[in-house]
């Protein structure tokens, strides 16, 4: 098998084109909400959601099998993102706040797939995903669920940059905090029900932290940002399910395929690190340090 | 809103947070291009005060109008805070923080045209911070953050500026550049309400004093208002000592 069939004669596989489609455009999304989830620190928020998501999946997959994925996992996300967020701004850290959505909802999730005859066989897609086995039915929901996020972003993108700059200053002009952390935080749960049902519970995290981090490390362009963000997701998406064919079909070397598309967002990370180094070795005279975490996670912040 | 009319009136105003705290009694005209300076001992309401007149502390008693009406619209009112905690990692340049002052006027939808692009760089220049524009914020001296800052406060075009302690931190130079652009906006007829701990501040560029200590102490022209008597009543029991220009309270300065 050539280069040429796995980066593109792949795809013309059905299954694989399902899955390049849908990836395509959750990755670009992720890359998206994932500046902001980098802007605002709220990583492990994100990975909070993914956590209720589960239950959602696993209640989903008992009542309408395979059809029920989406629909649980939305009802799931968006009631962990109201929680979430008012659990913040209630004022309980997130941290601690983050921690009882997640052990409670994982708990639950795993519960109720336990019923099933396939435990095993259902767990494991639940965790990690069955991008090459998207049903054709399932295509426009989960293409849908992601440009909700990227429409619910995108009419507040400026207003969420400016309340993750300067959450006092965004008040003060009249923005309301409240409803822009539920805008974001709906997004990202909306992120996650996709990728969850694409790259599975675990991994979707990978596609919403990585191209955000990845262009905080290549520009200090706000603006710059995002279309280098979705850059990063979607080649990586690309080329991880063109990596994991290639090994499958070319080297006979079984790759799960949402683990290899996961795998190939942290290498272009590093690369983005390595680009960094080097140009801040080599543009000694106006260092830009790699951008330190410096702010606590802000999301509930009055 | 007519020119000539006053573009805030506080009638036996009081604003509270819900947790308690608050400031009462307050009885305040600001004419167009009238600068107030709001000056009491720490934890006197001053930032209550301002926060109030934005509409972000409730009012509990008495009536407010801004440019006439009971609320303010869009863009009408400036803020600049107390220099304000921010990411110097973060990734924005001068301009785009001044373009946030656009954004109240622009609403959720609508981008940045070149008419709001014309009011940032005007805002930049009244700052004296043309140059800096593309610099990115958090490499900006203190003083010229705390200038960026009125800089946006200013791209919303406001009527009113309420400036909230804006000389603390300041060295000299930016403590002059920051004075000039207050009076370059007087003349342009903008109203400015500052809070401060600084009477010098007060007598260059203020026309009026209003002192407040948990309420309303005193409030009239600088020369009557700004007497020993009057700003020990106010800072009562801080200990004050008052010489040509300069009051100095302990555990005050250098804030």
């Amino acid at each position: 098998m050539s280069l040429g069939d796995a980066l593109f004669g792949a795809f013309a596989l059905p299954f694989m084109g399902r899955a390049l489609l849908v990836l395509l455009v959750l990755s670009i999304v992720a890359g998206i909400v994932g500046v902001l989830v980098n802007l605002r620190g709220l990583e492990f928020i994100s990975d909070g959601l993914t956590h209720a998501v589960f239950p959602g999946l696993a209640i989903g997959l008992a009542v309408g099998g395979t059809a029920g994925l989406v629909p649980g996992a939305a009802i799931a996300a968006l009631i962990g993102a109201v929680l979430l967020t008012l659990f913040l701004r209630a004022g309980v850290t997130s941290d601690a706040a983050v921690a009882v959505v997640l052990t409670a909802t994982f708990s639950v999730g795993v519960i109720v797939v336990s019923r099933s005859d396939d435990y095993a066989g259902e767990l494991e897609a639940l965790l990690f995903g069955r991008v090459l086995t998207i049903a054709p039915e399932d295509v426009v929901p989960l293409v849908v669920v992601s440009l909700v996020a990227a429409v619910a972003v995108g009419a507040t993108l400026k207003q969420q940059v400016f309340r993750a700059f300067d959450p006092h200053g965004s008040r003060a002009a009249g923005d309301r905090g409240l409803a822009l952390d539920l805008v974001l935080n709906a997004s990202i749960a909306l992120v996650v029900v996709a990728g969850a049902s694409t790259v599975g519970t675990l991994l979707v995290l990978a596609l919403l932290i990585v191209p955000g981090a990845s262009a905080r490390l290549a520009t200090v362009h706000l603006w710059r940002l995002f279309p280098i963000a979705a850059s990063v997701g979607a080649v990586s998406a690309w080329l991880g399910l063109a990596v994991g064919f290639g090994a499958s079909v070319g080297a006979g070397i079984d790759l799960p395929a949402g683990s290899t598309v996961v795998a190939v967002f942290v290498v272009v990370y590093a690369l983005m690190l390595a680009y960094r180094v080097v140009r801040d070795r080599t543009t000694r005279s106006a260092p830009a340090p790699v951008p330190a975490r410096t702010r606590a996670r802000t999301a509930g912040e009055r | 809103m007519s020119d000539s009319g006053p573009v805030l009136v506080l009638r036996d105003a009081a604003f509270r947070h819900p947790g308690g705290a608050g400031i009462a009694g307050l009885r305040l005209s600001v004419a167009p291009g009238e600068a107030v300076a709001v000056i009491g001992p720490n934890g006197a309401g001053k930032s209550t005060l301002l926060r109030g007149i934005l509409g972000l502390v409730p009012l509990v008693e008495g009536s407010m109008r801004v440019g006439g009406s009971e609320h303010a619209s869009d863009g009408m009112i400036g803020f600049l805070p107390q220099s304000s905690d921010l990411d110097p990692d973060f990734p924005i340049n001068l301009e785009q923080v001044v373009m946030q002052g656009r954004y109240r006027r622009l609403g959720l939808l609508r981008w940045p045209g070149r008419r709001d692009r014309e009011v940032v760089r005007g805002a930049l220049e009244t700052v004296g911070l043309a140059d800096r524009a593309r610099r990115r914020f958090g490499e900006l001296s203190g003083g010229q953050r705390q200038r960026g800052m009125l800089a946006r406060a200013l791209a919303s075009e406001p009527v009113l500026l309420l400036l909230d302690e804006p000389f603390n931190g300041l060295d000299q130079a930016n403590r002059d550049a920051l004075i000039e652009t207050v009076r370059t906006l007087k003349r342009r007829g903008v109203a400015i309400i500052v809070s401060t701990h600084d009477l010098e501040l007060a007598r260059q560029v203020c026309d009026t004093v209003l002192l407040v200590n948990g309420g309303q102490v005193g409030c009239g022209p600088v020369d009557d208002v700004l007497t020993l008597e009057n700003v020990q009543e106010c800072f009562e029991g801080v200990g004050v000592e008052i010489d040509e220009h300069t009051v100095v309270v302990p555990g005050h300065e250098g804030h």
